[in-house]
């Protein structure tokens, strides 16, 4: 290693001696600039298997005295019946905040804090996580908490009548805000009778008990049934032998089971909800489902939606708030599914008297885009941004070893990312025509729109029959 | 063109295995002769750098006709130069002008009130879209966006506070030069076209951040209602009515007075090889000007002499807000006050969290921290979301009780060496992105007059004692020094 320490301090001498004809070179104009090459590779993190089966990205890098580290387990509230929403979220959240292994939960926020360690806990839709982060110094005591949140939590019932009572008042409060209001119900109605498509009900929170919460835990919780994911500045063999003592093997169980959850249906039906607000801008949102990463065609969605509504210059920002300055954000985006279907929202505000005029915008220039194909410009712009901002995704130690994790997990083919680059450069014109004919059905958008209907310009129903929200619901005192 | 440093910089990506160094040895400072100040910092994690530029003016050093026009400006700097975002300056700029003065002579109609010209408003209405329309065949749109973009740029924005305006990028690292010759450009020949539009997009964004949202109303509101006299007080939005009579003309003399280099202060974190990296900034911005000196900030906000209470009344659940004054950065007491916060309402071991949250289960969620700006003297600000069926006021006084602990039993010293532990802790932590590190060594730079702050603030901290805290409680929390806000449910119950 000093080798290339000395070779380095040789090389800016150089630098310093070159700087002198570098003042003198004239200003680059930024249309025209180049650029010196720069080489990147995709940082690669290691892989390794430990005594117990558990697969473990490890990436080491000293810079900062910090070690981070999560585990990602095969759970999610697809998993819990639907009339038990919010079961896989109280049990992540309680895994953390009810205590684990014998240890009081004002013991664990007591010790970790002291160490100014973390440990967090929560599920997803479709993954838990448990993440820790900590100075090096006091990784040995941090990791253990850390394992026993993850594999043995408490539980402890007056925690989880807390966790209860927060998310109780979660759902009075969800009706304050116009935005979250629309967000959820946008995301309510595309995936309408699938597990994605439940909420958090007072009475699904209410029904909810410990025993339930249990066997959550236990059923997913399992050390083959989770992805280690850690970087920082750690010594290797030391790490290995840490994590393998605390990650033992574990007695044999029967094989985990996951249960099938179904995709969500293709029904592409035009919908509109509205929910009444006393404010003087109109919330929008409107989509519908669209693909999985499965599919061939993500590389032209990912183009298309950089075209559409996905960047600062796309069509929707230039056109309806750049040229006609009806709103401050406006953007469409696909969300790329991983294990299920995702989807395609659009959305925007404006003040209560453009409504119509908004929507019908938005509208337009999504079915647009279906009908003639983008232009080189456009194409290209799209292109470069892709491949030139892809190294954006590899900046941290941390976020380089969860990605290797997170691309197993949701079981990516070999070389996703070493191809990427070249497959969106291999999209075309056509393609990315055909893929917004084949996942655009502006027709069969579910529209939500949260607002004064007394002060649109036109009435909603100008666009087809609407349904109304109730927002009043009521939740009994306890 | 080529040049070698970019190459070499790379070779250094898997070489750091000496142990990280602090902040303190880290950074490097130039100051160029016409006053503006770089701060760099090598870090060969990835191939990438962020550039971060931020000018000491934000809506505290606006005039009372002014209110809005920071932060509109900032919006109007992303609309190009007289050679970005124009197929032809000289063609455009006459019509420019003409827009100018309709825009001036329809909002001197609209100030009439009842008594304006309805025709003539009209009328003009007419002729400012009528020449926007001619203005945008000459707009190449939003060119800046676009070739950052197309290099790879990511996280191009900008945010005005009351205290700075900050623009912010982060590049692939052989790219920086694009960022010089960029914002050198739109420093000394920036063109505020498309002005008109862009401040119906400023309205909009007024709508959706504060109008629509009632905490955010809540918020504004409260904050406005606790400075009489500083212009703290002033959203940096502005108030609707505000914004609605800002003109180009306004916002271009604001950018003339205030975005000097003098005024500004440059960090570059990544990738870099910093001797390269001076050079090649002093070629871009080394030949601009410096402005002349700012008109200081002089409104004094008197002291408060009794408790203010503003209620919102809006369709959402209770919320709460509790302000009390105190002073600015760098005084000994707001020292003290971080740690008050941090032992109040940092964590899960924070008193608030520990009593209202766990014990007393009358509220969800219990914050402290300070506001609105740093500058001058501000607030120290607690929030809280009542549980159902508890109210504000037994919320309240819960927060009460809590506030007269401090004053009449010292803390404990494990509580302060938590805080010392979590210091340390945060020192490497914002080390680890390029961003994090420019907008922290921007913001103390600014705001602190120096980005040595963050190395002497642990042992500053540190010297704080159980009685600083007793004083500095018995001193400030007083019912007369404070503003309480809350939102009353509309026709929730009563």
């Amino acid at each position: 290693m000093k080798w290339l320490i000395i070779s380095l301090s040789l090389f800016s001498l150089l630098i310093t001696s070159a700087c002198g004809i570098l003042g003198t070179l004239p200003k680059a104009d930024p249309r025209t600039m180049t650029f010196p090459e720069l080489r990147f590779q995709i940082p690669k993190a290691e892989r390794v298997v430990l005594e117990c089966g558990m697969p473990v990205y490890l990436l080491r890098d000293t810079e900062l005295p910090i070690i981070n580290m999560t585990a990602m387990v095969r759970a999610g509230s697809v998993y819990e019946p639907g009339a038990k929403s919010g079961l896989a979220t109280m049990t992540g959240s309680v895994m953390r905040s009810g205590g684990a292994g014998g240890l009081a939960p004002e013991k664990m926020d007591d010790e970790l804090e002291f160490m100014a360690s973390s440990v967090e806990s929560s599920i997803g839709s479709d993954m838990g996580t448990v993440s820790l982060t900590t100075l090096a110094k006091n990784f040995s005591r941090t990791l253990q908490i850390f394992s026993d949140v993850l594999l043995r939590p408490d539980f402890s019932d007056k925690r989880i009548e807390i966790a209860r009572k927060q998310l109780i008042e979660g759902v009075r409060r969800q009706n304050d805000d116009p935005k979250e209001i629309a967000g959820r119900e946008i995301g309510k109605s595309i995936y309408a009778g699938h597990p994605l498509g439940n909420v958090l009900t007072y009475a699904s929170i209410n029904g909810i008990n410990r025993q339930e919460m249990l066997e959550f835990h236990r059923r997913f919780y399992r050390l083959d049934n989770m992805i280690l994911a850690v970087s920082g500045d750690f010594d290797r063999g030391a790490l290995l032998k840490e994590l393998n003592a605390i990650f033992a093997p574990a007695a044999a169980r029967s094989p985990l089971l996951l249960p099938e959850v179904p995709q969500p249906e293709r029904l592409y039906k035009g919908e509109i909800f509205y929910g009444k607000k006393d404010v003087n801008q109109s919330v929008i949102r409107m989509g519908h489902l669209g693909l999985s990463k499965d599919s061939p065609d993500i590389y032209a969605v990912r183009i298309l939606d950089y075209i559409l509504g996905g960047s600062f210059t796309s069509r929707l920002t230039t056109e309806i708030r750049s040229n006609q300055g009806l709103a401050y954000s406006v953007s469409s985006h696909f969300d790329i599914g991983r294990r299920f279907t995702g989807s395609f929202i659009a959305e925007t505000e404006t003040k209560a008297e453009s409504t119509s005029r908004a929507i019908t915008l938005m509208k337009e220039i999504i079915n647009g885009i279906s009908k003639e194909p983008v232009t080189d410009q456009e194409l290209s712009a799209a292109r470069e941004y892709l491949i030139n901002s892809f190294m954006f995704g590899f900046t941290t130690p941390a976020s380089i070893v969860t990605q290797r994790a997170r691309l197993e997990y949701y079981d990516y083919p070999d070389g996703y990312l070493e191809l990427y680059r070249d497959r969106i450069a291999k999209v075309t014109k056509t393609d990315v025509l055909n893929a917004a004919r084949k996942y655009l059905h502006p027709e069969a958008f579910k529209l939500v729109v949260i607002g004064d209907a007394a002060k649109f310009d036109k009435p909603l129903s100008s666009f087809g029959k609407v349904r109304e929200l109730d927002l009043k619901f009521t939740i009994p005192t306890p | 063109m080529k040049r070698i440093w970019l190459l070499v910089v790379s070779l250094c990506l898997f070489t750091t295995t000496l142990h990280a160094a602090g902040l303190e040895d880290k950074v490097v400072e130039h100051t160029m002769k016409n006053g503006m100040k770089l701060l760099m910092v090598e870090r060969h994690t990835s191939p990438t750098v962020s550039a971060w530029i931020r000018f000491k003016v934000g809506s505290v050093d606006e005039k009372s006709d002014e209110r809005g026009i920071a932060h509109l400006l900032e919006h109007m700097l992303f609309k190009g130069t007289t050679t970005l975002g124009t197929k032809d300056y000289d063609a455009e700029k006459p019509i420019l002008d003409k827009i100018e003065e309709t825009g001036q002579a329809l909002i001197a109609e609209r100030g009439k009130g009842n008594k304006g010209d309805k025709s003539k408003i009209e009328l003009l209405s007419k002729q400012l879209a009528k020449l926007e329309t001619d203005a945008s065949k000459y707009v190449i749109k939003d060119e800046f966006f676009e070739l950052y973009s197309k290099n790879g740029g990511v996280g191009y924005n900008a945010f005005t506070s009351r205290d700075g305006t900050t623009y912010l990028i982060s590049l692939p690292s052989n790219k920086l030069e694009l960022w010089a010759a960029i914002e050198s450009d739109r420093l000394q020949n920036a063109v505020l076209r498309e002005f008109y539009t862009e401040r119906s997009v400023v309205m909009e964004e007024r709508r959706r951040s504060y109008d629509a949202d009632p905490e955010s109303k809540l918020w504004e509101t409260f904050v406005a209602s606790s400075f009489l006299a500083h212009p703290y007080g002033q959203p940096t939005i502005g108030w609707m009515s505000d914004i609605e009579n800002l003109t180009r003309s306004k916002a271009e003399q604001f950018f003339h007075n205030y975005y000097a280099p003098n005024n500004s202060i440059v960090a570059v974190v990544g990738d870099i090889d910093t001797k390269a990296t001076i050079a090649m900034l002093e070629r871009y911005f080394g030949g601009i000007k410096p402005g002349k000196a700012l008109p200081p900030v002089t409104a004094v906000e008197p002291k408060q002499a009794g408790e203010r209470r503003i209620e919102l009344v809006a369709e959402a659940e209770p919320a709460l807000m509790i302000g009390y004054h105190k002073p600015a950065i760098m005084a000994d007491d707001d020292y003290v006050f971080d740690v008050i916060s941090m032992i109040l309402g940092s964590g899960r071991t924070s008193r608030f969290h520990k009593k209202l949250v766990i014990e007393k289960q009358i509220a969800t969620e219990v914050g402290a921290f300070d506001a609105p700006g740093s500058r001058f003297p501000n607030l120290f600000v607690i929030t809280a979301n009542p549980r159902s069926p508890h109210s504000i006021r037994e919320v309240e006084d819960a927060i009460q009780a809590e506030l007269d602990l401090l004053k009449s039993e010292p803390v404990a010293e494990r509580d302060l060496q938590r805080i010392q532990n979590k210091i340390e802790y945060e020192e490497a932590r914002r080390m680890g992105t390029n961003g994090g590190l420019a907008r922290n060594l921007t913001q103390y730079e600014a705001v602190a007059g120096s980005w040595r702050y963050m190395t002497e603030y642990r042992s500053r901290v540190k010297k704080i004692t159980p009685g600083d805290i007793q004083r500095v409680a018995r001193q400030y929390f007083s019912n007369e020094n404070r503003t309480v806000g809350f939102i009353t449910k509309k026709g929730g119950g009563k």
